[in-house]
Parts: structure tokens; sequence; C-alpha cells
């Protein structure tokens, strides 16, 4: 698997570090139990389209976001994370 | 208070055995040059500075600095791409120091002192680019990969700056490494065997190519 990063361009996957999955929304203060067990532990096995956090920590050390299909391993897409190079998502 | 005197050495300077490695009866393949006594500023922008650092820097070097992985020179430094809104300032002779960097950049950009944490590394030699395929998954071929290319990539597992720097006197392509201190005498011996079959010339040098 291969992964082009936003930023250097297409690397083999043993520059990259997965975190995990990109979904899961940080609950607000003083959310109930349930949401945030649900957020920490819970976790859906998709067999489809997901989104994860991959960190470029063999290169430019970027944390990206990649739309990846776990049926196929085809990647759909890979943007910077929030954050990540400030002056390519102008965050 | 105690004083202290620091005296800098080369990470490679028990690995590194200057003369011939490898195969005999030919001419040297790949040469090695590691570059000793340079300065080297790491240089990122500031949460939302980015903007505000391609100007300064701008003023201060006279060329944009890299936004893409690009390796820049200009009249006394190599500029070189180290990651988004980020980039290396190398240099010889204190020219550009966290102290005269500072007044310049430091408003829109973190500054921290980079030359004694890194080796820098010289490759050239007609199996220069066959030795390194080896070692990396980056395409260096001259097409794509022409002067003033750069790379954040990693080499044997360990993180790395290559870019491509001009042309030596003879025409052949340079490759300029920078490596972790702490890692440089790993990936040394990892070259070393990978040049090996090639024939390999060994040196260091005061004076950045
Ligand atoms: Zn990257």
């Amino acid at each position: 698997m291969r992964i082009v990063c936003p930023f250097c361009g297409e690397r083999e996957l043993g520059e990259f570090t997965y975190l995990g999955d990109a979904k899961p929304v940080r609950p607000v203060a003083g959310a109930s139990e349930d949401e945030v067990f649900d957020y920490v532990y819970l976790r859906d096995n998709v067999a489809g389209a997901t989104s994860e956090y991959w960190y470029h920590g063999g290169g430019c050390r970027a944390w990206l976001k990649v739309a990846r299909n776990t049926l196929t391993h085809e990647i759909s897409s890979v943007e910077p994370a929030l954050g990540a190079g400030a002056a390519r998502v102008g965050a | 208070m105690a004083d202290f005197s620091w005296v800098s050495r080369s990470p490679l300077e028990h690995a590194l055995v200057t003369g011939t490695h490898g195969a005999r009866g030919v001419e040297a393949g790949v040469s090695l040059t590691e570059i000793r006594n340079f300065d080297l500023i790491q240089v990122m922008a500031r949460r939302g500075q980015a903007a505000e650092l391609a100007k300064a820097a701008m003023a201060r070097f006279g060329v944009a600095a890299p936004d893409a992985p690009k390796a820049v020179q200009t009249s006394d430094a190599t500029l070189i791409w180290s990651g988004p809104d980020q980039f290396f300032v190398l240099s010889k002779g204190s020219k550009h120091t966290m102290q005269t960097l500072a007044p310049a950049l430091s408003s829109p950009a973190s500054l921290s002192d980079q030359s004694h944490a890194r080796a820098l590394i010289g490759i050239s030699g007609s199996k220069a680019r066959i030795m390194l395929a080896k070692l990396s998954s980056i395409d260096l071929h001259p097409e794509v990969f022409p002067i003033g290319s750069a790379a954040a990539t990693s080499m044997d597992h360990t993180s790395v700056t290559l870019w491509r720097g001009g042309n030596r006197p003879d025409g052949q392509a340079l490759f300029n490494l920078l490596v972790f201190a702490t890692f440089a005498e790993s990936l040394w011996h990892t070259m070393l065997d990978a040049a090996a079959e090639y024939g390999v010339d060994i040196s260091h040098s005061e004076e950045l190519a």
C-alpha cells in the first residue's frame, strides 16, 4: 500500500503510522457517560469506506486524514488533518 | 559557576575512515563525504503565520523559501524544505545562526539550532544513484529528481532530509543527506555496505558543496 502525502507525494507504507478512526468526535464537556464511553471505546469494524488518521513520521511529520476502502484498499482521498500545514489548509 | 568548554565533534568521527572501501582495482563508483562544522537552523512557522514567515524569509534571504520539497540556493545559504511551513537554513561561518536569524524570523516562526543534531553527508559518483536505490524508495532519476529537488523521507527506517545539490565539477550528480546525529553511524554503515560492491571513496570536508 502506498499513500500520496499531500506535501511529499507518493510514499511507501513504511513511512507512515496508523493512528485510528478519524470519525469519532470528542464529546462536549458535560456529555453523558454513554457518549464518552462510545467515544473512547466503541469502534465500528467497517467493511467498506473508512476515514482514518495516518502520521507521515518517516517523512514530513504531518498528520493526514485518509479515506480508504477496507475491502479493496483503494484510497480515494488524502488530506492534511486539521492544523497540519497551515499554509495549505488555511488553518 | 564552573566554566565549561564545549568541543563539537563529528558523530561520524569513529565510523568514518578516510580512503577507499569495498571493491578494489576499480575506479570508486561512490564517493561519500561528510561535511563538518556547518550551521543548521530549523525554521517552523507559528500557527497561522506561514504567509508572514514567507515574507520575512524573502526579506532576509532575497529569495523565496521553499514551500514544497525543494532546496533553494541563496548567495550564502541553502534553504531546504523539511515539512509543511518549515525549512532548514544550512550555511557556514556563522552567517546564519540563531543570533543572526532570530531578529528577522522569530516573530512569525520558531527557530531551533540543529547544527550539532545532524550529520551532513554528500553522496556522488557514477554509481551513487544505484546505491541509493537500494536504500530509498524515492525515484532519483534526474528527470524526476533534478537539481534542487528535496525529500523528507526514510532510509533504512531512519528519517533523513535528502536533496540534490548542484553537480560536481566533473558533472556527476551530488546528493546531500541530513541525518540525526545519533543515527548517523548506523546509516553510514548501511551506506558503506550498499556501496561496497562499487568501490567507495571516503572523505570529510569543512566545505559545503
Ligand atoms: Zn509527507
